[in-house]
């Protein structure tokens, strides 16, 4: 249960709002780079924590994100020309370079310097790995560039891909965090998944439903350790990272790619999920590009070329199919990883009541997450206390699996797996 | 209260691809679609739950203070005890005779408290509890209550934080280490202690 007032702390994030505040302390995944493939290609809408903006990338290659509309008449950009050095709108051809300043006024004298006068909110949008960053806050804060393993392997070694979330950040990134769902909304998928499946933890997950958790504190948000039974009373681990505020990464499953999230806001009642797969140490195969390609495990299929809605939604009712429920071959019906989850977050609402939740102890690492995201932002809010998770060093996270003897804390036995460690493999089961 | 016709009936088969043809209009409330703001008003407001029984067990001084901060708040079921004794307690000690107390400072006898309990939450701040842990959660385990600890981590090192956690691990359902003491009122709000 979280109270009333509490729960809009944490899910309103417009402009002015302290979560909102809060997320502008970050570079946030804004666009995939290959929606803005090479120079002067068309410009792409782009809504991040409820302002409307512009993506483009000019003539020399430099990116651009600013206000999504025209000075002038308030014209959307999107159907603005983007040549030589700036995007221009098409109305009366007022143009802009990729900081938001505008550099031409055609009506008006050259010699007047009126262009100078206009200038459109712009942030900087930045390229790392496949993924362009912007950071939305105060120029003279920003944090040091984006150091996310995933971000940083070979090209060949990581494929990341974006869904629209019709839901509020927080229930998405929740379920992120909560692996106590996995023996049961994902248990089908566990076993045909091309990119979870043939695991030897997955025999641990489906032979004990009822983990034991430990919850611990980290520098960048937390870790969240999920024990199950495994043979001659050893414990088999899986520990969960979350780095604030929404970095989430899944424990991995044998030498399967490592996959994580990050959970970014639109606006209040919609969300992008970042999804992501790497591996430390080799490139992907083929088969598992494909596989990411074709929306299975963290991934999703689209409605729509182009489109980043997925093609189950809640138009179609996620092409539920009770035959194949009743099959075991899905425990929910809704077919794939992503969506078994998205599904299930949709239907709280767009922004959960979770006043009318019911919590139990083993739901700690969410309100955990909870309790240090509220202090964060407070903290931030009254006192301008930096939050965690901006530094370099928080983001040098890794999740892992391990079997353990039963009297080794996984916080001490695993600590060097928890941490990216280049060229070194993860640590999995 | 008066339904737009335009919402109400959802019979558009073209967005319902793969399920075959819907012979029947849909209601918004009675589909996918219905995860809208609007329709979230109509969400059942009856109370979906009853009152739950807490039971919080303090088991050294540093955990009893900070307990204390707080056992005056507005709790629906929640009791606080406190180990009255210092000093380690044997594991062999009987339930009854695990030396309990109120915070007004009256006895309490443990069966007695954890009869019924929904959730039982173990609070340490030092490591000599081990022993007055087991005698709970043993008793706890019998009757399938479940046993949360959480280790108070504020101004300890981390050594003497990983033995308090260790003295817990064997009894907990769920382990929580936390740095600051107002966890534990955030913890028991969100359980509805």
């Amino acid at each position: 249960m979280l109270r009333k007032e509490v729960n809009e702390l944490l899910t309103q994030t417009d402009p002015g709002t302290a979560m909102g505040e809060m997320f502008r302390q970050y570079w946030q995944p804004a666009l995939l780079a290959r929606e803005l493939p090479e120079d002067d290609c068309p410009p792409v809408r782009v809504k991040l924590l409820g302002e409307r903006l512009i993506a483009f990338r000019d003539s020399k290659g430099r990116y651009g994100l600013m206000d999504e509309f025209c000075a002038h008449r308030g014209v959307s950009l999107w159907f603005g020309r983007n040549e030589e050095g700036g995007l221009r709108c098409p109305y009366h051809g007022w143009k802009y370079d990729y900081t938001g300043q505008c550099i031409e006024v055609p009506s008006e004298p050259e010699e007047s310097g009126f262009c100078e006068k206009i200038k459109l909110k712009g942030y900087p949008l930045i390229k790392v790995g496949d993924v362009l960053w912007t950071h939305m806050g105060d120029a003279d804060n920003r944090p040091p560039k984006p150091e996310w393993e995933f971000a940083k392997v070979p090209a060949e070694q990581t494929f990341t891909s974006k869904r629209w979330q019709e839901s509020n950040w927080l229930q998405a990134m929740e379920g992120g965090i909560d692996s106590s769902h996995v023996s049961f909304l994902h248990s089908g998928s566990l076993k045909t998944d091309p990119l979870f499946r043939g695991a030897k933890g997955n025999q641990y997950n489906q032979n004990d439903k009822k983990p034991v958790f430990e919850v611990v504190e980290s520098d960048g948000g937390l870790s969240i350790g999920a024990r199950r039974m495994a043979e001659d009373d050893h414990y088999y681990w899986r520990i969960t990272p979350w780095v604030m505020p929404s970095f989430t990464m899944v424990p991995p499953r044998g030498d399967h790619p490592m996959h994580g999230h990050f959970w970014v806001p639109i606006d209040d009642e919609n969300c992008w999920a970042w999804s992501f797969d790497y591996h430390p140490t080799r490139a992907l195969s083929g088969e598992e590009r494909q596989a990411m390609e074709d929306g299975y495990g963290v991934h999703n299929q689209y409605e729509a070329p182009g489109s980043f809605r997925p093609k189950q939604n809640k138009d179609n009712d996620y092409l539920i199919d009770r035959e194949a429920q009743k099959r075991g071959e899905t425990y929910s019906g809704v077919w794939g990883i992503a969506m078994q989850d998205a599904s299930l977050q949709e239907s709280m609402g767009p922004i959960v009541d979770r006043t009318k939740e019911n919590l139990v102890s083993t739901d700690n690492g969410i309100i955990m997450a909870r309790h240090r995201l509220r202090k964060a932002v407070i903290a931030l809010r009254d006192k301008g206390v930096e939050p965690p998770g901006r530094v370099t060093a928080h983001q040098q996270v890794r999740s892992a699996a391990r079997v353990l003897p039963p009297d080794q804390p996984f916080k001490d036995a695993m600590k060097d797996d928890l941490k990216v460690q280049p060229g070194v493999k993860q640590t999995s089961v | 209260m008066p339904h737009d016709s335009d919402d109400m009936f959802e019979a558009d088969n073209a967005t319902r691809e793969g399920r075959g043809p819907v012979d029947h209009p849909t209601m918004l409330g009675g589909c996918a679609r219905a995860a809208t703001r609007a329709e979230a008003a109509f969400r059942v407001q009856y109370p979906n739950s009853r009152m739950r029984t807490s039971r919080i067990f303090a088991l050294d001084a540093k955990a009893a203070e900070a307990m204390y901060a707080i056992t005056e708040d507005p709790w629906n079921n929640a009791h606080f005890l406190t180990l009255s004794t210092k000093g380690p307690t044997s594991p062999e000690t009987q339930a009854a005779d695990l030396p309990l107390s109120h915070p007004d400072g009256t006895r309490a006898d443990l069966l007695a408290e954890i009869e019924g309990a929904d959730v039982v939450v173990l609070l340490a701040a030092a490591s000599d509890s081990e022993g007055a842990a087991e005698v709970i959660a043993r008793e706890c385990f019998e009757r399938n209550i479940t046993c949360a600890g959480l280790a108070l981590a504020r101004g300890q090192k981390a050594a003497e934080v990983d033995r308090v956690v260790n003295s817990m691990r064997r009894f907990a359902r769920v382990l929580v280490v936390a740095s600051d003491d107002d966890y534990i009122p955030a913890m028991l709000t969100a359980m509805r202690a």
